[in-house]
């Protein structure tokens, strides 16, 4: 179950050279499309704010990337002086390689359509081994991205702490607190997709999202149809958070942190900073794309097998990596305390009252929960007794934030020179009074 | 639904070892062990607290890798996710609340570190010797079969339940801990 | 076990990768550093200060929450996958088991340990300020002084429909 068949039941020297060979195919197609994404999103954004964007580097300024990577190659590499070497010079690998690594687990093509499990198969010279579309399947799948996103956070910690600067070490402890609260909600929305998949590992994911119908393509079984909206919409946003784009940036807000945890980098050590950020964003979205889009699978529109697969899985892809290029040049930058806000106080809980409800409702559905004799009886009693725990639970959480907050305002209250009605609801009314006064 | 069907396919795929792949996976494990011994003893004696939660890292990462090795992959990601992932950084946190200095500490010394290094060895020994008490010679089936996720969730919530349940009062205890460290008075 | 090969050849070549391209750099980069050049970042001027010694202890609680979420989360995923085969009882645990996490997480949120920066309040700054003086009384809208009557008609035609729209604004920038 799971994984590559060709690694089921022994390995011998051959599935040894097609591993590597899958790891090199791997290593190339993520720096090309890090390199096309870069290229991308600076086009797109140049177009949505009335610029061209690059446009002198080959045709349409597609080497424009390449020839910014040349150009860093050749600048001087400092290491400040006050910088821990040892991990100033470790950093930019821990960045890289997690997010390399991080791929391997996506499903990129294969043929899903009239009940194939997306794997192919050599031909006969090259041993007939059979193999799927993607670096590795393992069995814990999706549990290996989190995994890898919780090292991607020590290349941010020792960039900050190596650097023996201010502004990196402020980029850095800021940029932990926001990856690991988004983590949380990120870890949160997956359940969702576990629970309506019964797998972790990402071929079975993809699997459980193709129908026996025509070609295997029917999007009410692709899970952003099947866990209900809620999940995809907190893992988007939470994957945004995660990968410190925009709007959620104030890891390297100029304004205040100057360039952010990567300020004292310099050459080619930047470049890997650089190539990291972009090649986790198009990581994330192939993920985004495999948990709740069906992956590679689609109609075979055109006789082409497996890559057919990888013309949807791309298809898809550009979707969601235009979806992030539109919220940077769209959203401003939020806050710290509205970004904290956001992740612990809305999406934890939305995400978690959703899973517990879905929970429910599939035991109600495959007849384990059953109050009285109808399933759809059943279903709105489920229904029913969710909402009224998701409404106790968020009355709690109401409670808990306005005694914080009145706790605060004592707080305050006592260094303030003020009347000594300067509660909320006195507030409220002089400030009504004199909205009234000025007209 | 197709979840149980899948239960039933994962309990029974036993994965059995020839002697060569046994020799492959025993080597990558002395590796990965002389790697965390090495890493573990530099903890210890390292100066600066930084490095030496680094140090600890690497010790931790040791531990995931051996889960795989032993095929408890989900223990594996636990670990990583868990340990790595939250602990250190709540470690590094901790450090960089109470002082961020950056190199080394020239007086981060421990007055009494020979009885600390008493206690280690004796530790060492006691928990080597219990060990080997144990399980002695026993070899793992050579037919291991992995440990799937599926199987897990069947014995937290089976054998393990109290234990479970018991973990979420030990979670708020710590985070009562936590709040009376950083109270604001 | 085999099936993570790939993944450490992949890990291998990914640092090798970047190891070689370091080496390059080396190799055609010059190397001219100066005292000014290595020193911390500071847009320009000399670093008068040190980095920060300590960082809020907020952060500190976060991470402890973050554990508490994670372990939460780490027990949510095998419940997840195997829920359909552990029915009610699993579900009653788990029901039970992120009851006690929430609480937690409320008795924690209900401490201030989310609340950060300055509060967000509206409040006058001192009692000697007189009550009328707010924002609508006392910041004059450029443009708009003595002309309060023409943009109540400009607000009235804009409400009745376009008829006046097109000479309003005309006004409006001659009186400016």
């Amino acid at each position: 179950m799971g994984g590559h068949p060709f690694l089921a039941d022994g390995v011998d020297f051959g599935d040894v050279i097609l591993a590597v060979v899958l790891a090199l195919v791997a290593l190339v197609l993520t720096l090309v499309m890090t390199m096309l994404m870069v290229w991308f999103e600076r086009k797109v954004v140049g177009r949505l704010q009335n610029r061209i964007g690059p446009n002198v580097a080959g045709p349409f300024g597609l080497l424009q990337t390449m020839a910014d990577g040349m150009k860093l190659l050749f600048k001087e590499d400092l290491i400040p002086a006050k910088a821990d070497k040892v991990l100033f010079v470790l950093a930019p690998f821990l960045a890289v390689v997690p997010a390399f690594l991080t791929f391997t687990v996506v499903p990129i093509a294969g043929d899903f359509s009239n009940g194939g499990s997306g794997s192919s198969t050599l031909p006969g010279f090259l041993g007939s081994r059979e193999f799927l579309w993607q670096v590795a399947d393992v069995p814990i799948g999706i549990l290996f991205f989190l995994a890898m996103s919780s090292l991607a956070v020590y290349g941010i910690v020792l960039a900050g702490y190596g650097s023996g600067s201010k502004y990196p070490l402020i980029s850095s402890v800021r940029a932990t607190a926001q990856a690991i609260s988004y983590e949380a909600a990120l870890g949160l929305s997956l359940a969702a997709v576990f629970l309506v998949s019964g797998a972790l590992s990402t071929n079975q994911i993809v699997l459980n999202q193709v129908a026996e119908g025509y070609g295997g393509f029917n999007f009410t079984r692709w899970n952003v149809v099947t866990t209900g909206l809620i999940p995809f919409i907190v893992f988007l946003i939470a994957a945004t958070a995660e990968l410190n784009r925009p709007p959620f940036d104030l890891v390297e807000a100029e304004q205040e942190l100057v360039g952010g945890f990567h300020t004292e980098y310099s050459s080619f050590r930047f470049a890997l900073f650089f190539l990291a950020e972009f090649m986790n964003t198009v990581t994330m979205g192939g993920i985004i794309v495999t948990l709740f889009f069906g992956g590679p699978s689609g109609p075979q529109l055109l006789p082409l097998g497996a890559f057919m697969g990888f013309i949807w899985f791309f298809l898809k892809l550009m979707v969601f990596l235009f979806i992030f290029v539109w919220f940077r040049a769209t959203l401003p930058r939020v806050r710290y305390d509205q970004l904290m806000d956001l992740g612990w106080k809305v999406l934890i809980p939305i995400s978690l009252a959703w899973l517990l409800m879905l929970g429910g409702l599939q035991l109600v559905r495959s007849g384990d929960l059953s109050f009285v004799d109808s399933t759809s009886a059943d279903l709105v009693i489920v229904i029913a007794l969710g909402l009224a725990i998701g409404l106790l639970g968020y009355a709690m959480l109401n409670a808990a934030i306005r005694t914080s907050r009145s706790e605060r305002l004592a707080e305050e209250g006592l260094k303030l020179i003020a009347p000594k009605s300067q509660d909320s609801e006195s507030l409220a009314g002089h400030q009504t009074g004199t909205t009234q006064g000025g007209h | 639904m197709m979840s149980s069907a899948l239960l039933a396919i994962q309990s029974t795929n036993p994965i059995a070892l020839t002697p060569n792949e046994l020799w492959v996976i025993n080597t990558f494990f002395y590796v990965i062990a002389a790697v965390g011994i090495v890493a573990a003893l530099k903890m210890v004696t390292t100066k600066n607290v930084v490095h030496a939660a680094l140090y600890l890292l690497v010790v931790l990462t040791v531990v995931a890798a051996t889960y795989i090795v032993l095929g408890a992959e989900f223990a594996a990601a636990t670990q990583v996710m868990v340990y790595i992932g939250a602990v250190m950084v709540l470690l590094l946190f901790g450090v960089m609340l109470t002082r961020a200095k950056i190199g080394d500490d020239g007086d981060l010394d421990y007055d009494s570190k020979w009885i600390g290094g008493l206690s280690a060895v004796s530790m060492f020994a006691v928990m080597g010797y219990s060990l080997w008490e144990a399980f002695g010679t026993d070899e793992l089936p050579a037919d291991m079969a992995v440990q799937r996720t599926g199987q897990v969730a069947n014995s937290i919530f089976s054998q393990y339940i109290v234990p479970f349940e018991a973990l979420s009062m030990l979670l708020l205890a710590a985070l009562i801990g936590a709040v009376v460290v950083a109270r604001r008075d | 076990m085999a099936q993570y090969l790939p993944v450490l050849a992949l890990l291998l070549l990914g640092s090798g990768f970047a190891a070689i391209n370091l080496v390059v750099s080396k190799l055609v980069s010059p190397s001219r550093p100066t005292e000014e050049k290595l020193a911390p970042y500071e847009c320009g001027i000399v670093p008068g200060r040190e980095p920060p010694h300590r960082f809020p202890v907020r952060f500190y609680l976060i991470a402890m929450l973050f554990i508490i979420f994670d372990i939460e989360i780490v027990f949510l995923y095998p419940w997840a996958v195997a829920n359909a085969g552990l029915g009610r009882f699993g579900l009653v645990a788990i029901l039970i088991f992120s009851a006690l996490v929430f609480e937690s997480f409320i008795y924690l949120i209900s401490k201030g340990a989310l609340d950060w920066g300055t509060l967000q309040v509206n409040r006058r700054l001192s009692p000697m300020v007189n009550e009328d003086r707010t924002v609508e009384s006392t910041v004059r809208k450029v443009g708009l002084v003595g002309r309060f009557e023409e943009v109540e008609s400009l607000k009235d035609a804009l409400i009745d429909g376009n008829a006046a729209t097109d000479s309003v604004p005309e006004q409006d920038g001659a009186a400016a």
